[in-house]
Order: C-alpha cells, then sequence, then structure tokens
C-alpha cells in the first residue's frame, strides 16, 4: 500500500455515494451489496464484464469491510468511482477515531504494515491479486483508502 | 452436504479425499467460519497421503475466511510434514490461484493447481475446435423453427436474456437482431468458442453482447437477474443436470422462464435406408451414455424442469429436417457428427474398426436421405421452458 501523493492524471466523476456512517454500520450486509453494486460498474467497459466484476469485487469489498471495522459510527462514509483513460479508480473516506491517528498516518510502503494493523489483510490481498492500493489522511481524522483497476483489457 | 449457511458449504468426499468449499464466503466473523474450519480440520486430520481442497466453485471470499482457511490450512501443514495439501482453483475465477497461492510460499508441503477439465465428462470432446463446425450448422437449421418457438415460450423485444452455455455465440447472436434484448448475457467455459463468438459479434457490429468466461454449474451472474434464461442442447452433456438447473432457475428474476432444448438422438430418421440409419443412433445415444452424457433427454425436460422448480412448463418438439431450406446445410451437420462421434468419440470409446465402419454407414446413409431428391432425414428436438415462481 502508497501513501497518498497520487501521480497526477485527469479523473472524471462515475458514481458517488455517500452513506450515514451509523446506519452503514449497522447492517454488515451493506458491504457485500455495496461492492457488488461498484464492482459492477467498475467491470462494464471490460471485455468479461462478469468475470471482472468477480475479480474487483474482492478487494472493493475488502475496503469497504474495513471501513466498516474502522470508520467512526459518526459522519460519512464518502465512496467514490472515479475514472481516467486507463484507469477506474475506487475511492473508501471515513473517519477515524483521534487515537488511530497514528497507525493511518503512518501507512506507507516503507513501514510496510506489520501484523496487528487494521489494514494488513488488505494490504496483502491486494498485493496477491495485484492490485495497486493508496492511503490518503486528511486532517489527523479521515483517511481515505483507493484501489485503481484497469478501464478495459481481460481480466488479469 | 453440510450446509452451514445459505451462501456457502463444505463437504468432505472421502472417496477422492477432497474437501469441497463452494458459494459466497463473506462472513462478518470468524465464528460464522467455525463449521467450514471444523469440517476442513476434522477432514484433515483423518488422511494421510494427499488430500485435495477443491475451491472452484468459490466466488466469494474476504480475508476474514481467508485467514480462517490459512490458520487451519498452515496449522495441518506443520503438524503432518508428510501429507500433501492441493488446492484446487479454477481459471474462470480470476483472483483464487494468486490467493491462494500466497499460502504455498510458506508451505513446502501445500501447493495451488489450476484445473479447469473435468467439469463434465464430455468436456475434451465438447470444447473441443472440431465441434465448432457442428454447432454452427445445427443453430442455422434449429433457428428456423426456434425463431417461431421462442415467441410462444415468452421472449420477446426488450427482455434481459441470457444464454447458458452459449457455444459460439450464434444463437446469442441471432437473439440479438431479432429479438433485440435490453441486456444479453452469453456464458460458456470454451476460450476456444468464446473467441469464436466475440470475432462474430465484431463482424456484425454487435458490441453489446457481454460473452462471459464461466461454469454454469456456479455462475458468477447475480440471482434474480434475467427475464429469459435459454440453455441449448448443453443439459444433455452434463451428468447433473440438476445441478445446472439450479444455476439456471437462480438467475432468473421470479415470473421470468428457463428454455432449454435437448435431443432424443435415438429418434433421427431417414428414408431411404431407415434401418442403417436407426441403427447408428441408436449407437450414438448409448455412446454418448458411455461418456455420462444423455442425448435422449428431449423428452425428460418436462420432468427436469418440474424437479427443478419451475411451474406453468410448456414442452413442444419438432423435427430439422431436409426439407428445411438448403438439404446441404442438413448433410453438413450430419457429416459434423460423423466426424466427431465416429472419428473421435468411438475411436476414444476404443470401438473395433468393424463397428467404426458400420456406425460410419449410418451417418452417410442419413446424408443420402438428405440429399436424395425424393429422401427425407429427420433430427427432432425438444423445446420446452418453465417458470420461475413469484
Ligand atoms: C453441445 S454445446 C451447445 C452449444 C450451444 N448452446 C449451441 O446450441 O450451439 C455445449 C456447450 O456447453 C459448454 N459447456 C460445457 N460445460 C460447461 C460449463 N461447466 N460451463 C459453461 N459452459 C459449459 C461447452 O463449452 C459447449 O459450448
Amino acid at each position: 500500500m502508497q501513501h497518498a501523493s497520487l501521480e497526477q492524471e485527469a479523473f472524471q466523476d462515475m458514481t458517488a455515494l455517500t452513506l450515514d456512517a451509523g446506519l452503514f454500520t449497522s447492517e454488515f450486509r451493506l458491504c457485500d451489496t455495496i461492492a457488488e453494486y461498484l464492482a459492477n460498474i467498475v467491470a462494464q467497459s471490460h471485455e468479461d464484464p462478469a468475470r471482472y466484476a468477480n475479480f474487483s469485487s474482492l478487494v472493493i469489498n475488502e475496503i469497504i469491510e474495513l471501513a466498516f471495522r474502522s470508520t467512526e459510527p459518526v459522519g460519512r462514509i464518502d465512496i467514490d468511482l472515479l475514472k481516467s483513460e486507463t484507469r477506474v479508480r475506487a475511492c473508501v473516506a471515513f473517519a477515524f477515531g483521534k487515537d488511530s491517528s497514528t497507525t493511518w498516518a503512518t501507512f506507507d510502503r516503507a513501514a510496510a504494515p506489520s501484523r496487528p494493523h487494521p489494514a494488513y489483510d488488505l494490504a496483502a490481498l491486494a498485493q496477491a491479486v495485484d492490485v495497486n492500493l493508496f492511503v490518503e489522511t486528511r486532517g489527523d481524522d479521515r483517511v481515505t483508502l483507493i484501489a485503481d483497476f484497469l478501464v478495459r483489457e481481460g481480466t488479469r | 452436504m453440510n450446509r452451514l449457511s445459505p451462501s456457502f458449504s463444505a463437504d468432505f468426499d472421502d472417496v477422492n479425499q477432497e474437501i469441497v468449499l463452494t458459494g459466497r464466503m463473506r462472513p462478518r466473523s470468524p465464528d460464522e467460519m467455525r463449521g467450514v474450519t471444523d469440517l476442513v480440520r476434522r477432514s484433515l486430520d483423518g488422511s494421510s497421503a494427499t488430500v485435495y481442497v477443491n475451491v472452484k466453485r468459490l466466488t466469494h471470499m474476504n480475508m476474514t475466511a481467508f485467514r480462517c482457511l490459512a490458520n487451519v490450512l498452515a496449522g495441518a501443514c506443520a503438524e503432518n510434514p508428510g501429507r500433501m495439501i492441493v488446492i484446487v482453483t479454477s481459471s474462470v475465477i480470476t483472483w483464487s490461484a494468486p490467493l491462494f497461492k500466497t499460502l504455498a510460499a510458506d508451505q513446502p508441503n501445500l501447493s495451488v493447481e489450476i484445473y479447469d477439465s473435468a467439469f463434465y465428462p464430455g468436456q475434451t470432446f465438447v470444447e473441443d475446435e472440431s465441434f465448432i463446425p457442428i454447432l454452427r450448422t445445427q443453430t442455422k437449421m434449429t433457428w428456423r423453427h426456434e425463431r417461431e418457438i421462442l415467441p410462444r415460450h415468452g421472449l420477446r423485444e426488450g427482455l434481459t436474456v441470457a444464454d447458458i452455455c452459449c457455444g459460439i455465440g450464434d444463437f446469442a447472436t441471432l437473439i440479438k437482431r431479432h429479438f433485440n434484448p435490453a441486456r444479453l448475457v452469453a456464458l460458456d467455459h470454451s476460450r476456444k468458442s468464446l473467441e469464436y463468438a466475440r470475432r462474430v459479434a465484431a463482424d456484425f457490429g454487435l458490441n453489446s453482447i457481454e460473452y462471459t468466461y464461466g461454469d454454469a454449474s456456479q455462475m458468477l451472474l447475480a440471482d434474480n437477474q434475467f427475464d429469459f434464461v435459454t440453455c441449448r442442447h448443453s443439459l444433455q452433456i452434463f451428468n447433473r443436470p440438476d445441478i445446472l438447473l439450479r444455476e439456471l432457475y437462480r438467475i432468473c428474476k421470479p415470473g421470468g422462464r428457463v428454455y432449454i432444448t435437448n435431443e432424443k438422438n435415438s429418434h433421427c430418421l431417414g428414408e431411404p435406408h431407415s434401418e442403417t440409419i436407426r441403427w447408428t443412433y441408436e449407437q450414438v445415444a448409448r455412446l454418448f451414455s458411455h461418456f455420462d452424457m444423455d442425448v435422449e433427454m428431449g423428452p425428460k425436460s418436462r420432468r427436469l424442469l418440474n424437479d427443478a422448480g419451475f411451474d406453468a412448463i410448456q414442452v413442444e418438439s419438432f423435427m430439422v429436417t431436409n426439407l428445411d431450406g438448403d438439404p446441404r446445410d442438413f448433410a453438413d451437420v450430419i457429416e459434423a457428427w460423423e466426424n466427431v462421434y465416429a472419428g473421435q468419440m468411438a475411436v476414444r470409446r476404443g470401438d473395433p474398426p468393424d463397428f467404426i465402419r458400420r456406425f460410419r454407414q449410418g451417418f452417410r446413409d442419413h446424408v443420402l436421405a438428405a440429399l436424395h431428391p425424393k429422401g427425407y432425414a429427420g433430427w427432432p428436438i425438444w423445446a420446452a421452458s418453465g417458470r420461475k415462481p413469484y
């Protein structure tokens, strides 16, 4: 997983979804529902949409589950899909508690996540299936998890 | 079957020493995985040589589930270094092999294999390129009839349609052109056929057919998606048509219909030489059943649909004959059958040359009947459909 400093590329909005964090954390099944919904959009211009949706839903679901487990139960969860020439970017932003600010702020490539970090499994998954993952923190209480998927071509 | 939750299951097959994990495994907490991990642990404990963990039909998984499995497998590897654990994945599910391979990196007695054969007994013949000409000419012959039949089974313009086991996609192309569906998904497990299908669609400028590489017995398509689901000439090649029907039922919307076609090969007929022709097609039925395929399935359609939970079942049969358009087309179909059935399948079964010669003769007589100015040649097909109840 990389920290912030995303390279410059023109991204356009595709889909935006805002959820009340309290509502979101009240129902675990929402993670799966939202992940499937987004994955279908991510895969829509692929040669084999059903298969790429299955692939991208794996990573998106893990990001959303991580938000489910890590978010403060107040405020908003912002979920965005953005599109550039080559990539579809999935962003999930949520608020974390003050006491986990160092956890999220120090999460970068140099300091590869060690076991108890909440994003350890997500990072391991992204690495295994070769998806670029980034984390951006804003202020000392909000983090965005970002995954990049290819706009088209077959599945990896 | 050990049903652990509606969405995923784990089974142990003692005979094959195979643990089979199936479904959508996205538990909220490790507690929900206990049934699975207990079964995996127990099955591994009781086995000494090689154990297979089949995840070919595990379509979804989260890392909570993965960690639980990883822990049990790592524990078992450490306890019994002499036993091999082989994780069997399918190339349909792209993430599966790379993810499970991360386990193999730390465990010398654990390996991951991608295994796409043996989905059904006749797969080697059916996924072979030599089948393409058969399918192409067959659909050309049957379309004349099905074009009239399909509306009686509920197909009309603007529906969401899926063609499962679509082969080379010519049926999907025809559906697209004549019934203009709102959405059309076509799924098959033969990469060669799909490549061909995509090429044909591109040549016709039809870019909205969603071709997908998949396993019809555990599809990646969501529940209740389609108004009309077709599966033509394919239930009959599975040794477990019920599993396929369950999936067709699942992706169909309540109130939507599943439409299937199947043959009864022993009822192929022709004049003149009706006797040699009849003998050969009776042998075709036996040959297929040797490979666990049932090309006599047509008349069983009503029972199959009924047992799968459909209502408002409709069944009709039609006969493709040499009088439908150009008789040369029918002759081409028969010649293609001869090539694969006598030229490949009978040879594979180990039939003696005398048998093969006699077997071929019936096809040749059938061709003759088809092309003879006073001849008649027929191939009977059953088209059936059922409605998924609301
Ligand atoms: C006899 S062909 C019929 C093809 C087509 N429906 C037609 O009528 O021309 C059977 C098809 O089923 C496909 N098939 C077999 N097993 C499959 C599976 N498990 N999943 C998806 N397709 C499968 C084969 O690749 C083949 O294209």
